[in-house]
């Protein structure tokens, strides 16, 4: 708790004081908004494609997430086959994700190799401007993610509420859209807002299969933080305090979300 | 698929019959079914194929579609420039984490359970919040703390990862003492153990399933961590995910990075099996075969 308290409230305070100009590691303390202003358009452009990233990549996990956990509770052979291999997924660092995604999707990559494209003409997927690997690889590792929470929801109830409306006489795609979804839309809002938070947050995939410019929040602040001048910290922190206010008011948002659905009590 | 009951048939033979003969696929379906898992197998399968090929590829040169020299340089590159330290280092981290944030976390699941916390609500509040932040955040915040304090980088790591791993054992052990029976310790306490005889004998092997299940999960978080490492650290803590990254982000390391890959996937792995095995053991065979362990305590967020 205290801990937890410590971590928390004191990484948020002091990354707010130290962006204020209070905290600096040399010279005169003052108050200011000159870290927020130093790199407005890195931050502004920071902001624009974190968001879309994030976006992008929660909204596909749940699509392919919530596909597969229909799968896994029809409970066939197959099922089990995709349960295990989404299972399979989750302990895997998504830094080794990353590795293992630009092996297969860079111009010398894999899947160049087995369709016979020369580099030259392969297209800049790591490394491009749509960002296209960053996204897939937080869809492979989040989509997993989601499987697994909907289908552990979906296991326990949905059985028997599947079977009553067969037998009140709904079709498949009437049980799927009025029983299913409904069912699992609790587990999905849930598992999309952890998603989004995460890929907002998250450095290292980004850094690694993206381009040097423009870069996402996590990618700006850490090379920032990192970098030789002193003045540079109090940057780096403003851009942690605004990633911080996007992933509150995500949370917020998710939760009003949750507070809607009919199931949540 | 309209559903036509005739007149003067039992509706409700028995639930079985019924659910098989509503629900029996369709041959469209079926094919429809088969293809779409097959997709989906794939989408999760293929992003480890890469791992696989280039760790036993001394070379690869570009438009073979498979290895053109098999071999085990990149292992022995990788040994060479200290993976089995770094191995090392990552596992007793891992450990240290797992050690430290599963008891703090069963106790604040169980101070929660029993009621004796003032306003619960902020506490759980607190206790989840490191899942609803970046990690950089916090480390960005706390590194001058830390650095004006002179706490040693290792152990900086080390709050800052067990603040990460609490709300995992947290819910998780707040789920598992929910369904979890104080009478039990009750009885025991009047039939004349010691409280410490309690703890051994009856509380902890009631509530052994989900203490690994979060033991687990916070060991996953201390093992796949890369920014708090690097920026606390300061790259002086050299961790299998700090060896990786800095490879990946080389050019011509593909065969060192693909074996750093492969060891930094198999310990997890093996985690996950044997939490599998426990589990299935101590619920005597009675659990349902879809609900793995990862999935009960990862629905636990709801």
């Amino acid at each position: 708790m205290l801990i937890a308290l410590f971590v928390v409230g004191g990484g948020i305070g002091f990354s707010l004081v130290q962006s204020l100009g209070l905290l600096p590691l040399v010279g005169e303390a003052s108050l200011s908004l000159d870290a927020y202003l130093a790199n407005g358009d890195d931050l502004v452009r920071g902001i624009g494609l974190s968001l879309a990233i994030a976006t992008a990549s929660t909204a596909l996990s749940c699509i392919i997430g919530l596909t597969a956990a229909l799968v896994i509770t029809q409970g066939r052979s197959t099922g089990r086959l995709v349960a295990g291999l989404s299972a399979f997924t989750i302990p895997i660092p998504h830094l080794v994700g990353a590795a293992s995604v630009g092996l297969l999707l860079s111009d010398a990559g894999i899947i160049p190799r087995i369709l016979g494209i020369p580099g030259t003409e392969w297209p800049d997927i790591v490394g491009g401007s749509w960002w296209i690997a960053v996204v897939l690889e937080y869809t492979w590792k989040e989509s997993a993610f989601v499987a697994l929470v909907v289908a552990g929801v979906l296991a326990s109830r949905v059985a028997r509420y599947d079977e009553t409306a067969a037998l009140l006489g709904a079709s498949r795609a009437r049980r799927l859209r009025h029983v299913v979804i409904p069912l699992a839309r609790p587990a999905v809002i849930v598992s999309a807002i952890i998603i989004f938070v995460y890929t907002l947050g998250s450095y290292e995939v980004a850094w690694l299969l993206g381009r040097p410019y423009p870069e996402p929040l996590p990618v700006l602040a850490f090379r920032l933080f990192t970098s030789i001048t002193l003045t540079a910290r109090p940057e780096a922190a403003a851009v942690a305090v605004v990633t911080t206010l996007i992933s509150l008011a995500v949370v917020a948002l998710g939760m009003a979300a949750l507070r809607r659905t009919p199931l949540w009590k | 698929m309209t559903m036509m009951i005739p007149y003067g048939q039992r509706v409700t033979p028995d639930r079985q019959a019924t659910s098989r003969s509503l629900m029996r696929p369709r041959p469209v379906g079926r094919a429809a079914r088969i293809i779409l898992s097959g997709m989906l197998a794939l989408w999760f399968a293929l992003p480890l194929v890469p791992l696989l090929l280039w760790s036993v590829a001394n070379r690869w040169s570009f438009p073979a579609p498979l290895p053109t020299e098999w071999g085990f340089d990149g292992l022995g590159t990788a040994l060479a420039q200290g993976g089995v330290e770094a191995f090392g280092r990552s596992l007793l981290l891992s450990l240290a984490v797992a050690a430290i944030a599963t008891p703090l976390g069963a106790m604040a699941a169980r101070a929660l359970a029993v009621g004796s916390v003032p306003a619960p609500r902020l506490v759980s509040g607190i206790l989840l919040a490191p899942l609803a932040l970046p990690a950089f955040v916090a480390v960005m915040g706390l590194t001058v703390v830390l650095l004006r304090l002179r706490v040693p980088a290792i152990v900086g790591v080390l709050l800052l990862l067990v603040a990460a791993a609490l709300p995992y054992t947290v819910y998780t052990m707040r789920v598992t003492y929910a369904a979890h029976d104080l009478a039990f310790e009750e009885e025991a306490r009047t039939l004349g153990a010691s409280r410490l005889q309690v703890l051994w004998r009856v509380h902890l092997p009631l509530v052994a399933p989900g203490l690994a299940r979060a033991a687990f999960l916070s060991f996953l978080v201390g093992w796949s961590d890369y920014v708090i490492t690097v920026l606390v650290g300061g790259g002086t803590i050299v961790t299998l995910p700090f060896l990786v990254g800095s490879f990946a982000a080389g050019v011509g390391n593909d065969a060192i990075v693909a074996v750093l890959s492969l060891s930094a996937i198999v310990p997890p792995l093996l985690l996950l099996l044997a939490l599998g095995r426990f589990g299935r053991r101590y619920a005597g065979g009675t659990r349902t075969p879809s609900a793995s362990p990862l999935a009960r305590s990862e629905k636990g967020f709801l």
